[in-house]
């Protein structure tokens, strides 16, 4: 099944402040890149894809400020979250296999595999 | 049905609205001193491990018998219930939470379905949060762990049994036609002592107590009781074990011990106040406000002093809270 491409880093950045943005004036650009603690030269250039993606510090602040989720954010600038590096790092040879294994698995299908709390008698 | 995503209890109702996932976590926190004092809401100390109860035989067969997860905590230790919505739409949810079983908005015995006069659950996402029993219209009794079979729960003292610990939590979200309706509607604008039954229970359970009261709103659903889609309501038992005995069961280590509300307040940290919607708070009830608290029974019990229960002499610092999770310090971080 052909999936249709992920939108790069700076459009999906551009796109999440401009839909607050206009039902907000405090995600103006130059206020998103104060309270992410970045000029706005420089957000406005991430968000031109003509910067590269930052650190993990400045995409954890985007995504909260934005409420994204910041796994989704770290993902899409290239990087990952420490716990789960951790956990990664933990059995590398059997979340490889796992990852691989699941990545053209339907999303639904990979959601199977999150395990369900079982309900008892009470 | 729910499952269990980096120790939260995670809800997904793809019938009702494909884009919206609801997550329960429970915080830790300080217990705050159990006094005639009303108290602001103190900080979360970082979510409590849960994990699933049928990962470990060493489980006492009535609580494997439940399901659910299972979950450490302290003796005395507090807890507040952290709900929030994750994705593009907040599909509301009606939550209903039980301690031993005793409803912790009505005092009234668990029963399945949601229930008006009085009403038995909250609404999320307006309601983020709920720290305990609630006793008095805007006020609540925290939410105290103590090993079940002493007398200190608000199931032994509302039933007289030690049979149940822990809390229940179900989740019914609303219908979907209900939920395009009011969508459409919000986006143009934007828009005494008893004696109680030690007969079977184990060490290593524990229930809830009612602690200090704490100013917090329980408000009335803006919603009509038909726009709740009861079909589809998930639910869920959580154990609590005794955290001295969590490495046993489970091989893992429990969270430290967290730091008294007296020390919290001398550090000068933050303490919070939610001011919530317009709407009416629910009145508290009755079994719930006759409830005597932690405190009370330990000095009857024991005729001492339960550790922690002094009154903070200094004015707290409140800091309200605008559309922002509530703030969240690690154990540490102080």
């Amino acid at each position: 099944m052909q999936r249709s491409a992920a939108p790069s880093f700076g459009t999906h950045v551009r796109a999440l402040r401009e839909a607050r943005a206009v039902e907000d004036s405090r995600f103006s650009l130059r206020q998103v890149a104060a309270r992410c603690g970045v000029t706005p030269a420089y957000l406005s250039r991430l968000e031109r894809d003509e910067s590269p993606p930052p650190g993990a510090e400045v995409l954890v602040k985007l995504a909260h400020e934005l409420q994204e989720d910041p796994d989704v954010m770290l993902a899409m600038g290239g990087k990952i979250s420490d716990d789960l590096r951790a956990a990664i790092l933990a059995r590398p040879r059997l979340f490889a296999d796992l990852i691989r294994a699941l990545r053209d698995t339907p999303e639904h299908a990979v959601l199977r595999i999150l395990r369900e709390v079982r309900d008892g008698d009470w | 049905m729910p499952t269990l995503e980096d120790d939260d209890l995670v809800f997904r109702f793809p019938q009702n609205c494909g884009r919206s996932t609801f997550r329960i976590a429970f915080q830790r926190t300080l217990r705050i001193p159990d006094s005639d004092r009303e108290y602001p809401l103190p900080p979360g100390l970082g979510t409590f491990p849960l994990r699933h109860a049928e990962d470990f035989p060493a489980l006492p067969d009535r609580m494997a018998a439940r399901g659910g997860v299972v979950m450490p905590m302290w003796q005395a230790e507090a807890l507040w219930i952290n709900c929030s919505h994750a994705g593009r739409d907040d599909l509301p949810v009606a939550v209903k939470i039980a301690a031993g079983k005793i409803n912790a908005v009505t005092g009234e015995a668990w029963r399945p379905g949601l229930h008006r006069d009085p009403q038995d659950y909250v609404v999320a996402p307006d309601q983020p949060w709920l720290d305990g029993f609630a006793s008095a219209p805007g006020q609540i009794r925290q939410f105290v762990a103590m090993p079940l079979g002493d007398g200190y729960t608000a199931e032994e003292q509302i039933t007289g049994q030690a049979e149940w610990g822990g809390l229940q939590i179900s989740v019914t979200p609303m219908k979907r036609a209900a939920w395009d309706r009011l969508r459409k509607a919000w986006w143009p604008g934007l828009g005494e002592r008893v004696a109680y039954l030690h007969d079977n229970f184990d060490r290593m359970s524990m229930g809830l107590g009612a602690g200090g009261l704490m100013r917090q709103r329980i408000e009335e659903d803006p919603h009509d009781l038909a726009d709740w889609d009861q079909r589809a309501t998930e639910r869920v038992f959580v154990s609590l074990v005794h955290a001295a005995q969590w490495s046993a069961l489970t091989g893992q280590q429990p969270p430290t011990a967290p730091p008294s509300a007296q020390a919290y307040a001398k550090a000068g940290l933050p303490w919070f106040q939610h001011y919530g919607c317009d709407r009416p708070a629910l009145p508290g009830a009755s079994p719930l406000r006759d409830l005597f608290s932690v405190a009370e029974l330990h000095k009857a019990q024991t005729g001492q002093v339960l550790p922690g229960s002094q009154d903070i002499a200094a004015e707290l610092p409140v800091r309200p809270f605008g559309t922002r999770p509530r703030e969240v310090r690690s154990p540490g971080g102080w």
